[in-house]
This record gives structure tokens, C-alpha cells and sequence, in this order.
């Protein structure tokens, strides 16, 4: 019988991030319109690249010093001051050129998920975060974060006043869901520092978007799906809480578990919801949320990976399902699933080797070493 | 086909001669730069320009048009289109038709259902709703799982909160489901409206309401058995009143066995029986009753026990760990 594991292209997949991280075409970027915004920004672009050269190994062996450097330049170019705190920008595409930084107006201003973007690339890049304003930071997570609103006795309100407990994009507007929970909680669990957030309110509006299923939507009432519950589940685990207090009772992380596991498809990949295909970035948000539920061991991790083979393009990057055209978004996270549910494939070759990854951070969905690195250097000074 | 001309720059343009263009500022060796068109680069100076400027014009609405249509994600264009309409008082019908036709070709973007839900706020009148709700089922029928679409549909229900559009919402389920009955979306979407938002008339009886849904999903069940859409409402159905699984055992049981030979003869609509096509055991059903006993606890555990088995073994063996695990965990207890 012939083994169900094609080597995995490491050397392939790097070359395919590293075509993107020098340039895209910009008939390239739209090729898969539901993610258009995070193609079009530079940044959310930039970090699927070097995240995946880093999960791979090869981001110090496969870029040069000199680009890693205006790299980092470029990302703190993006940070910007102004009268809601300090943040950084998806890219420079709303600012106009000008010799000495200004500060943001409120229709060029920062970004809650390119900040919390950015600060992980900065990491991965090794940055020395010297030029951080964490006091700003700290400002501007609070900003995004929602009034408190209006209660209203007609049920049907509580949809609307749910969004008022979360976090928007930028301050005072913009998307408010799930998304922006999980970047705040990010940036204050990298800073140390929660004085920003206002975690039971936050805590309040992630309960709002559990679904009978027993995973999560985007927000409020939202169907449940694998991005959200993962988003989700890394919050509460984030946040901070008392001793003794857990994340989930016993029967929701059962229920949790549940939807979870059966999302797994008997192609092996995962699906986002029920009855849709398999699509290989599922394999990142559904298998992160049961690693963090601490359920890893119960998927069947030689399906898992095999279909992940099997969505390998061959000339290097990884599609959602066999067949289609690869991107950054689907190869990082392929490779980040992998990195969770590592194939036991047999032999000592350079087959097996293939398939040998380094370790996962799942709650901030970077290498172990980069987490390191980020506690070490970007924690704010408690005075 | 004859290719389009090459448009005109607005560089080249009499008409804004008067606007300096304002290019991206750009110093450090960007991190995966995007080769943007000439086009593209020549709308988004000039929309820096009177963004900078202030200017609230309707050539400035023509200029985020364009802006949009060449990229429908850029969140700035849009906040500076929905400010200029503010300011400008500009007839909401206008925008919300130019809407429709945009929010059909870029369905899967964000911003245009954002775009659409801060006009609707801005002319919150019923006529508006009960349109609104008309357009978002056309778009559903050409993409029936549009995740940002069934979140509208949601937001207009709820924001404008009115009798009169809530009383359809079920038929609206019904002729989705009838598309396709593993749409997890229109599960979702039944369970929204029938536990979520609120007591309408006529259905204060609940007792009554949790009776129909859970006879409606055993027909759907009974007409295609391995749909885990189905399954996930019924389960939530139950934990949502509080009700034991074992209150649809017998429901469940015949659809854990072959075919039963006189199943045709059954007339309860209670308990519909598998479908003559139904392929059976179904592995879904299987996990339900083994829930059913582990429920029960005590000795019968064991007959859980032993449905687990089967499904490690048999029904569902790409879950055979899942199985396993639980297993374990019943024996623990």
C-alpha cells in the first residue's frame, strides 16, 4: 500500500512565502475575495509570510539581516500617536507622504488587529521593541473598547447592546466582534498590563456569541464557526482570573470538545461549520481550540496531516482543498496545525523528517521561542 | 469582447485640476508590497487629497465609488463615502440601490453589509426593513451560507424588532430548508428566531413551540438521518428547555438498527421512522443514545459503553480516540 504521506515541501512552501513577502501582483491579491481585506494589508500579508518562514525554520537562513531590518523599520513606520493613544496602521495606504510624523487623524489612525499583528512580526523579527510606547498602547486599546450600553428590556435589543461590550477596530468605530476581542486580550497579555480593558465586560459579550452548538460565532447570535471558537476560547484563556475560576464549566468545555471534534471530515481535514467542506485553515482554528481545551490527543492526527499533503501545491504553498491555488493565509496556518498535530509517519528518512516541526504557542498562535522572546522584551514597566 | 478602453487617470482629468494628489507615504522597504495598477494608484491619491482637504462633494462620492469597486475592502474609502452622504444629505435610495448591486458582487466583504446597516439606521422606517429583508433573501438564494448575509438578516430583525417582519421569518426557514437541509445556517438561523429574539403572539405557549420544533426536526431527521445540522438543533432544542435526552429515545432508537421490516406499518408522528432510503445505522443516532444512557448513569453505563465501541469500531472510526476518551471518562465517574 502506498504510504498516505507525500513529502511535505518545506522548501517549496518557504519559496512561496518568500515570493509574496517581495511583491505581489496586484492581480494576485484578489484571489480570494472573503479575504480581500487582510490581502490588500500589507501587514496581515507580511506576517503570514515570515510567520510561516518561522515556523519552518528557515526565516534567518532563507531572508537576509538587511531585509529583517527594513522590515522592522517598516512596521514601526506604522505606528502612529495620536489623541486616542498609539497603535499601528494596517499600512501606509491612507497616509499622506509627509517629512515629520503628524499625528492620525480619524481617517488614517491605527488598527486594534494590525497592532496586535504587528507586535508578533515585531517579535518573530526579533525586534529589541525599544522605540514601544506602552503607555500609548495602553490608551489605545482602551479607546476601542466600547461604552458601556444602553440596557433595554426588549430581548431583541440585547443584540445590539452586545456590541456595545465589545472592542472596535479603531476607536469609536468600525467592525466590533470576536476579532477585536482576541487582538486586545493579545496586546495585554504581550504588554502585562489589563489596566486597559475592562476584561469582565469583554468576558460578557464572548458568552453572548456561544451557540447551542457549543462553538462560537463572530458575534452575538452568529452562527457557530471555527474561527470565532478558537478566538474565543484563546480569550478566556487569556484573560486573567481569579484562582480557582475556570474558563468554561465542565459541560461547556464537553460541549466545546464535541463540535469540535466532529468538524473533523473523513477527508481529515477540518470544516469551519457543520455539513461545509474541509478547508485546511480550519485545521488551525478548529485543532488550536482543542489544544487549548487540552483535548489534542483525541483527533486523528495521520488523516489530519495527510489531507493537509494532499493540499499542497506543487509549486510550493498550500490551498484550502486539494486542487486549488495556495496563499500565505492557508500555508501559514497549515504549517501552524502541523506544528500541533505532528504526523506520526514511519521511518527515519528524510520523509519522516519532512514532517518534524517546531512548537506552538496556541493562545497567541506563535513558535514557543517567539513567545519567549516577546515576554522578555515587550512587558510594560509596572511602576 | 471588446477590452474597456484604459480609464481615464484622474491626473488627466479638467475637472479636478484643482486637487493636488497626494501619494502613499512610503520610505522603508514595505513588507510584502502590493504592486497596486495605475488606476488604483491614481484614485487613492486623489481620494488622500480631499480626505486631507476635508472636501465633502459629489465628486468625491464618484471618487470612493471607484475606490471601491477597485478594492471593496478599503474600510477608509468607505468611512469617508458613508461621512460625505451625511453630510451631504444625499438620497438614501440612491445609495442603497448603487448598494444592491455592489453588495451582490462583493457578497463575501464586510463593508458592504456595514455600509448597508448604517444607512438603514439613518432611514430606520419599516418599508425600508421589510425591503431590506426581501433583498438579503435574493442575495441567500445565490449564496445560501453567505456567513456575513444571515448575520444581516439577524441585525435587521432585531434592530427594527417589528411584529410584522418576524411573522415571516419561518416560512423564510422553511423555503431555505427545502434548498437544502444540511444548510447549518438556516438551522442557525431557526433556533435565532424561535429562542433567541424574544415572545411573539401566538407562541406564548412554549411548552407548545418546543413540542413543534422538536416534531419538525424528527421529520427532518426522518427524511435524511445523517445530517449533523439536524442533530446539533435537536440537542440544542433539549438542552435549551431543559429537557432530558431520554425524552426522544424512542425517537432515536430506530434509527440506531437496520431497517426494522414493519416500519412502514408505524403512523406516530411523535416518532417518524427512518426513511425507506435511509442508510442506517446512523452513526449520529448511535452517539445520541449512548448519551441517552450515560445521562441515566448507574449500570446503564454500560449499554453507552458499548455504543462507543461500535462507533470506534465501526460507525465512526476516524473518531476512534474521541470514543475512547469517552469511555474513559464515563468509567471514571
Amino acid at each position: 500500500m502506498e504510504s498516505p504521506f507525500p513529502n511535505f515541501a518545506r522548501a517549496g512552501h518557504a519559496g512561496h512565502v518568500n515570493r509574496c513577502l517581495s511583491g505581489l501582483p496586484g492581480s494576485q491579491v484578489e484571489i480570494d475575495s472573503s479575504r480581500h481585506a487582510d490581502f490588500r494589508f500589507s501587514l496581515a500579508l507580511g506576517f503570514y509570510c515570515i510567520g510561516a518562514l518561522d515556523l519552518l525554520g528557515v526565516l534567518q537562513a532563507k531572508t537576509t539581516e538587511t531585509d529583517r531590518t527594513s522590515w522592522r523599520a517598516w512596521i514601526w513606520e506604522q505606528q502612529t500617536q495620536g489623541p486616542h493613544g498609539t497603535g499601528f496602521r494596517p499600512g501606509p495606504f491612507a497616509t499622506p507622504d509627509s517629512s515629520s510624523p503628524e499625528p492620525y487623524t480619524d481617517h488614517d489612525g491605527p488598527h486594534l488587529v494590525m497592532t496586535y499583528t504587528a507586535l508578533l512580526t515585531l517579535a518573530i523579527l526579533r525586534d529589541d521593541f525599544s522605540q514601544l510606547d506602552r503607555a500609548g498602547l495602553v490608551k489605545f486599546v482602551r479607546a476601542c473598547q466600547q461604552e458601556d450600553g444602553r440596557q433595554d428590556s426588549n430581548c431583541c435589543h440585547v443584540l445590539m447592546v452586545n456590541l456595545s461590550l465589545s472592542f472596535s477596530m479603531l476607536p469609536k468605530h468600525g467592525d466590533t466582534d470576536l476579532r477585536t476581542v482576541y487582538c486586545a486580550f493579545c496586546i495585554c497579555d504581550m504588554l502585562n498590563d489589563w489596566s486597559g480593558v475592562d476584561v469582565e465586560r469583554a468576558i460578557k459579550f464572548i458568552r453572548t456569541c456561544r451557540t447551542y452548538e457549543g462553538g462560537y460565532g463572530q458575534a452575538s447570535f452568529y452562527e457557530a464557526s471555527g474561527g470565532p471558537t478558537y478566538i474565543a476560547l484563546a480569550s478566556l484563556h487569556l484573560a486573567p482570573r481569579a484562582n480557582g475560576v475556570l474558563p468554561l464549566t465542565p459541560e461547556q468545555r464537553k460541549k466545546s470538545i464535541h463540535w469540535l471534534i466532529h468538524n473533523q471530515d473523513k477527508c481529515g481535514g477540518f470544516r469551519g461549520r457543520t455539513e461545509k467542506p474541509a478547508d485546511a485553515c480550519y485545521s488551525f482554528w478548529c485543532g488550536a481550540a482543542l489544544k487549548i481545551l487540552g483535548a489534542a490527543d483525541l483527533i486523528d492526527a495521520e488523516l489530519h496531516a495527510s489531507f493537509l499533503g494532499s493540499c499542497q501545491f506543487k509549486y510550493g504553498g498550500i490551498a484550502k482543498a486539494p486542487g486549488e491555488n495556495p496563499d500565505p493565509y492557508h500555508t501559514y496556518l497549515s504549517i501552524a496545525a502541523l506544528t500541533m498535530y505532528p504526523p506520526n509517519v514511519p521511518g527515519e528518512g528524510s520523509l519522516s523528517k519532512s514532517w518534524d516541526f517546531e512548537t506552538l504557542d496556541p493562545l497567541l498562535n506563535a513558535r514557543e521561542e517567539t513567545v519567549a522572546w516577546i515576554r522578555e522584551h515587550v512587558p510594560a514597566k509596572i511602576n | 469582447m471588446i477590452p474597456a478602453p484604459p480609464p481615464i487617470l484622474y491626473a488627466a482629468r479638467a475637472e479636478w485640476a484643482d486637487i493636488v494628489p497626494v501619494e502613499q507615504y512610503e520610505k522603508a522597504n514595505p513588507l510584502a508590497p502590493i504592486l497596486y495598477s495605475a488606476e488604483y494608484k491614481d484614485a487613492t491619491d486623489y481620494l488622500r487629497a480631499v480626505v486631507k482637504a476635508g472636501e465633502q462633494s459629489a465628486r468625491v462620492l464618484q471618487l470612493t465609488e471607484h475606490v471601491i469597486r477597485l478594492n471593496p475592502a478599503h474600510y477608509s474609502a468607505w468611512q469617508y463615502r458613508y461621512e460625505t452622504i451625511v453630510a451631504l444629505q444625499s438620497p438614501l435610495d440612491v445609495e442603497l440601490a448603487l448598494m444592491d448591486e455592489l453588495a451582490d458582487k462583493y457578497l463575501k466583504t464586510y463593508q458592504v453589509w456595514h455600509h448597508r446597516r448604517l444607512l438603514l439606521t439613518l432611514q430606520p422606517t419599516p418599508a425600508a426593513a421589510a425591503a431590506e429583508l426581501v433583498f438579503v433573501a435574493k442575495i441567500l438564494r445565490e449564496d445560501e451560507k453567505n456567513y456575513h448575509t444571515w448575520a444581516h438578516r439577524q441585525w435587521v430583525l432585531a434592530f427594527f424588532n417589528d411584529d410584522a417582519l418576524w411573522a415571516g421569518e419561518l416560512d423564510f426557514v422553511d423555503a431555505m430548508m427545502n434548498r437544502d437541509v444540511r444548510n447549518n445556517s438556516v438551522w442557525h438561523h431557526r433556533f435565532f428566531v424561535v429562542f433567541h429574539s424574544g415572545v411573539r403572539e401566538g407562541e406564548e405557549d412554549r411548552e407548545r413551540v418546543v413540542r413543534r420544533e422538536l416534531i419538525y426536526v424528527k421529520q427532518n431527521l426522518s427524511l435524511a438521518p445523517n445530517n449533523a445540522s439536524a442533530w446539533n438543533y435537536l440537542r440544542g432544542v433539549l438542552e435549551h428547555s431543559r429537557l432530558p435526552f431520554a425524552t426522544v429515545a424512542a425517537f432515536v432508537t430506530a434509527y440506531t438498527v437496520p431497517h426494522l421490516a414493519d416500519a412502514a406499518d408505524l403512523v406516530d408522528v411523535e416518532n417518524p421512522p427512518p426513511g425507506p432510503g435511509a442508510e442506517l445505522p446512523c452513526a449520529a443516532a448511535v452517539e445520541f443514545l449512548a448519551d441517552v444512557y450515560e445521562e441515566a448513569g448507574g449500570e446503564s453505563t454500560d449499554k453507552a459503553v458499548q455504543l462507543w465501541k461500535s462507533l470506534a469500531d465501526e460507525h465512526d472510526t476516524i473518531r476512534k480516540k474521541y470514543w475512547e476518551y469517552r469511555i474513559r471518562e464515563a468509567m471514571s465517574k
